[in-house]
């Protein structure tokens, strides 16, 4: 091993790498240095053997269904995209699968999905607790879709076609109670699917009169609380109870809208 | 997961590898046997489900670009892809350091959390060793070492939750992994 001198502060400039202590600059110039010098590549190897085993302590957290879809769809893999066994809508992988490709018709695809019956359960037992928006922006054409899990309190937000944004702008999605003030969901991602925990405050507001609305924000987010920037896209939401029906009105509508 | 075992341990490199030959159906499940974990790490460091998915996807979206790359004289499998997920994570957290350290809240749930060996799990030899290792150390600078591994954080943001000068944290965190060295090493 090396003598104290030698290790001079190099082999420490690894440890920390390693540690994850070093500000991003500094880790950058290290994880190059790893690239091209096989010495330093070596330590950085030994100090994670040391380092590692403390993952151990860290109690293991089964992944949605819908992360191994995306991963599936990311790399264009022609596998099936199912690991994990079938449970209900959420995780329902096809759908997730739809969703990524982001056709149009998703809110149609979400309506064959809800309507299927199913040999196991009872569609209304399974459909209770998910509600769905197609986002369209004004020119008719779905932005986002949105589907909610009211029993784990997310929604994830996928995008069908990329909105262009100028530089230092991002879309923000809100929910807009009936007669109510906006409320900020969170920031989406414009080209990939997004995830959002929904708090009680915003649980409660989700509603079949409530509708979702994507503003153009600061990548922040908006600095007030309330949308500054053009609305560029709206949608209703669609109920839990008889999601079916509720459903098949949003696909009704859109199909409307392209007639039109 | 447990990687405890050495045929465990070998599947798990042979996955990986196989992986690297673009084999799709390893692939599936080496995610499958490890996802879990490092979806757990993604977590620990992350704090949000969100994040932490996102980041769970770029890791494995990474390792089937670079499996290729994978020796297994250098590592096991599990220690390539546990790094590869910590340093994701870490890169997001660098991205997010304004917004984390703006908020007092997140970064006190994380001070002073001592780990212990997730409910059930059995440790590994490695683990055993390096908790030995771990425990000749001062307890503050035991539990600094843990709170950076953990949570991915500068010594800046370690020193600021610790209520100490940066040049302290550095000199405890630095004094720490050369003592780890010489125990781990003998």
């Amino acid at each position: 091993m090396n003598t104290p001198i030698e290790d001079g502060n190099n082999n420490l400039r690894y440890a920390e790498y390693v540690l994850g202590v070093l500000d991003a600059d500094t880790r950058a110039e290290v994880a190059h240095e790893v690239l091209v010098s096989g010495e330093a590549a070596t330590a950085v190897a030994l100090w994670q053997r040391r380092l590692m085993p403390l993952t151990d302590t860290i109690g293991e957290v089964t992944p949605a269904p819908y992360v191994w879809a995306r991963i599936h769809d990311a790399l264009q893999l022609d596998a099936p995209a199912r690991v994990a066994p079938r449970k209900g809508l959420w995780d329902n992988l096809q759908l997730w699968h739809w969703l990524g490709i982001g056709a149009s018709a998703v809110a149609v695809a979400l309506l064959v999905v809800v309507s299927l019956p199913r040999p196991t359960t009872t569609p209304t037992v399974v459909n209770a607790g998910y509600m769905a928006s197609t986002i369209q922006q004004d020119n008719g054409s779905t932005g986002w879709t949105a589907t909610m899990d009211l029993q784990h309190a997310r929604m994830v937000v996928v995008p069908a076609t990329p909105v262009a944004f100028e530089q230092g702008r991002a879309p923000e999605l809100w929910l807009i109670p009936a007669g109510g003030k906006p409320i900020s969901v969170g920031m989406i991602a414009r080209d990939k699917p997004t995830t959002l925990a929904l708090d009680p405050a915003l649980l409660a507001q989700l509603g079949p009169t409530a509708a979702l609305a994507v503003s153009v924000e600061p990548i922040g987010g908006s600095p007030t609380g309330q949308p500054t920037g053009a609305v560029i896209a709206k949608g209703a939401i669609g109920a839990a109870p008889d999601a079916g029906g509720k459903v098949a009105m949003i696909g009704d509508r859109q199909t409307d809208r392209n007639r039109v | 997961m447990s990687v405890s075992s050495p045929a465990e341990r070998d599947e798990l490199n042979q996955l990986l590898q196989q992986t690297g030959r673009n084999d799709q159906k390893a692939f599936a499940e080496l995610y499958k046997r490890t996802s879990s974990k490092l979806f757990g790490v993604c977590l620990r460091m992350l704090r949000d489900r969100g994040e932490a998915e996102e980041v769970l996807q770029e890791t494995y979206t990474t390792v089937w670009r670079r499996a290729g790359s994978f020796d297994a004289s250098r590592a096991s499998a599990v220690t390539w892809l546990v790094t590869l997920s910590r340093n994701k994570a870490i890169d997001r957290l660098r991205q997010h350091r304004e917004e984390l350290l703006d908020d007092p809240s997140r970064l006190d749930e994380t001070v002073d959390e001592q780990p212990t060996p997730a409910a059930g799990a059995e440790t590994s030899q490695e683990y055993q060793r390096l908790q030995h290792c771990l425990d000749e150390l001062e307890p503050q600078q035991q539990s600094s070492v843990r709170e950076a591994f953990f949570t991915g954080a500068t010594y800046n943001e370690l020193a600021t939750r610790c209520k100490v000068p940066l040049g302290t944290m550095k000199s405890w965190i630095r004094r720490s992994l050369m003592q780890l060295r010489t125990c781990l090493d003998q």
